[in-house]
């Protein structure tokens, strides 16, 4: 019987000191060449981690369908939305569909979007798809950094870290993406604002639960993370903020704050922002030479125009001018992005507006 | 390892061995008990277990079970496959183990027993790219867990070469503190598991077969991590299994079980079991005489 304990024994440290992983990329196309992952990464490996569902395990949609206000079905007037327009085409993406699919690759006009949402970080950032002159399109790695949503372009199978905006592995590491504003609201609020809006089609082509929230009180539990992140405790650690970001700074702002004030117009890192909002959305522009001169007053009464200026302008939420002078202009829009309050500081320096 | 856990308790002296493959197919997608349209997603667990039993006296023994595991996630979507694998020892048991034959009347027996898991799978495997791997993608738990065992057979006049038999087992979990590169801790949740059945037995070929049918049921709590539940894990199943053990020469006993689901439960939305299939042999050694037996 000793022969037979020394013999287990041995198999277990054996065993033991054998126990390894492997992953592999197979394409279905033979010739694409990029199906193995570059292992360069321009942010802390040892924080990036595998989410679970692997990558595609979430799957990204692709032009997907979309209905009318009449024919929607499933949205609350309180459900969250990402909402862009691009002419009379108006569009949004709402968060019961994003936390199943987290990446829209969509056609609008002349704009090709990825709409990026990590649900982990309440970040519901506009991406365009026209990456170094070719259009690709964007899916979910199945990876995260500071608990974030890296996707990866189909291109290239780069990975970009969606916070930072910027691909931090593959071959297009150090590459910018150029944002496309959105703006996030509440269903009720939209489609007051755009009654001609559409929304996605909960015929996705894919069989999930939409309206059942899959992470069960994650985005109101300040005390609950799936994946470690840094946590500034300033401000409650899931609330919503506005961050308006240059370089590696971010200024955040609070609904608190725009809920009473409406309008802010300061300079931050040398330039001069406005930003517009209540209880229910809050938007940037950076005021540039040619707009700087201009004052605005909140005038938003639900419907379309949220701003009128001194020459008489009116302003939409995404910064048109719809009437007026100047109408057909734009405010230049800022790099900013909606999510929770931990996940802006958790990648760039942040101040706190009226803090 | 439930499922391969439980060798009968022999004479003093005894050794038992059984060595068990274990194919655990997850092609499923459910989000509560509605199956849902999606099989792009799969994971296969094989394992090699290795179960060795001695009797130290007619009543008391002693159990220990280790395992081997193979681990793939494959997702088929958009025209591309993606193929994680990780391969490794996993967690080994230790049970202890006592007898109350005939307390259920003539032909019957109970036997408990309690044990823990220990550790012995890595549970800090990376990808070839260096970057971690989820929890159940590693073939150990990193944690210690505590087990109670209770099996229950009776045989009726009526039929002697029958039995009825029930065994359960509840995993009680521990905490692994360095999960996520000793960020996080990560806690599976606690398992019970029943099995209850009818075997019965024929000769065919001058061999001796044992039919049975098994009903399972499988209840997991929710994982945790930094002690709040983790959405998405969790749930409740019932397998109805066919087996079938055959005495193929006189020491040597192979057997054969198939697992599908019934019914399954998950919170939230997970993949859950597709097909199981278990493959088995066992030998007894009678280290008194030397002489194997079965």
């Amino acid at each position: 019987m000793k022969k037979i304990a020394t013999f287990i024994i041995c198999a277990i440290i054996v065993q033991y000191s054998c126990s390894s992983s492997s992953a592999q990329e197979q394409d279905a196309d033979p010739n694409n060449e990029n199906s193995s992952e570059p292992s360069v990464w321009s942010i802390p490996l040892a924080d990036v981690l595998d989410g679970g569902p692997g990558r595609d395990g979430i799957p990204a949609l692709e032009n997907p369908g979309f209905v009318s206000v009449e024919d929607e079905f499933g949205l609350l007037d309180g459900d969250l939305i990402l909402g862009y327009k691009n002419g009379d085409d108006i569009r949004a993406y709402q968060h019961i569909v994003l936390d199943w699919h987290e990446i829209v690759n969509d056609n609008i006009g002349d704009v090709s979007l990825a709409v990026t949402y990590c649900p982990l970080t309440g970040t519901g950032i506009g991406w365009n798809r026209i990456v170094n002159g070719k259009e690709t399109t964007f899916g979910v790695s199945g990876l995260l950094y500071n608990t974030n949503l890296i996707p990866f372009d189909r291109e290239t199978r780069s990975n970009w870290a969606q916070i930072l905006n910027e691909s931090v592995n593959g071959e297009l590491i150090g590459e910018k993406a150029e944002l496309i504003s959105l703006v996030e609201t509440d269903w009720k609020t939209w489609k007051t604002m755009y009654p001609t809006t559409k929304t996605l089609s909960l015929n996705t082509g894919f069989s999930r639960t939409y309206g059942v929230y899959p992470y069960v009180d994650y985005k109101t539990n300040n005390n609950f993370f799936l994946f470690p992140v840094p946590k500034d405790d300033r401000l409650p650690l899931k609330e919503r903020v506005l961050a308006v970001i240059d370089g590696t700074n971010a200024r955040a702002y609070r609904f608190i704050d725009l809920a009473t004030e409406n309008l802010v117009r300061e300079t931050f890192r040398g330039k001069e922002y406005l930003v517009v909002g209540n209880e229910d959305f809050m938007v940037s522009f950076e005021l540039d030479a040619n707009s700087n001169s201009l004052q605005f007053d909140y005038v938003f009464n639900g419907l379309e125009i949220i701003l009128r200026d001194n020459e008489n302008n009116e302003w939409n939420i995404f910064g048109e001018a719809v009437s007026g002078p100047r109408r057909g202009e734009k405010l230049k829009s800022s790099s900013a992005f909606m999510g929770y309050w931990f996940s802006v500081p958790a990648f760039y320096n942040t101040e706190i507006y009226n803090n | 390892m439930s499922n391969n856990l439980g060798l009968p308790i022999e004479e003093r002296g005894i050794w038992q061995f059984g060595l068990n493959y274990d194919y655990n197919n997850l092609n499923t997608l459910n989000a509560g008990n509605t199956k849902l349209d999606d099989d792009s997603r799969q994971r296969i667990t094989n394992s090699v277990l290795l179960g060795i039993s001695y009797s130290i006296t007619d009543r008391f023994a002693l159990e220990a079970l280790f395992s081997w595991v193979n681990q793939t996630r494959t997702i088929r979507q958009f025209g591309n496959e993606n193929f994680t694998e990780t391969s490794g020892i996993g967690d080994a048991i230790l049970l202890v183990k006592y007898a109350f034959p005939e307390a259920l009347g003539s032909k019957s027996g109970i036997n408990l027993g309690l044990g823990a898991k220990a550790p012995l799978g890595k549970s800090d495997l990376t990808n070839e790219n260096g970057i971690l791997l989820t929890a159940d993608l590693q073939p150990g738990s990193g944690a210690w867990d505590a087990l109670g065992w209770l099996s229950l057979s009776k045989a009726f006049d009526f039929r002697p070469s029958a039995t009825f038999s029930g065994n359960f087992i509840y995993r009680l979990t521990g905490i692994n503190n360095s999960y996520l590169n000793n960020t996080s801790s990560y806690e599976f949740g606690d398992v019970f598991q029943a099995n209850v059945g009818y075997t019965d037995q024929f000769l065919l070929f001058n061999t001796v077969f044992n039919p049975g049918l098994i009903f399972k049921y499988r209840k997991a709590s929710v994982d945790k991590i930094n002690n709040s539940n983790l959405p998405n894990t969790g749930g409740e199943w019932v397998f109805i299994r066919p087996e079938l053990s055959v005495h193929i020469i006189s020491n040597i006993l192979v057997t054969l079980r198939m697992e599908l689901p019934i019914y399954s439960y998950v919170d939230g939305t997970q993949l859950t079991p597709t097909t199981r299939f278990i493959a088995g042999v066992y030998f007894k050694l009678n280290n008194k005489n030397n002489t194997i037996n079965l």
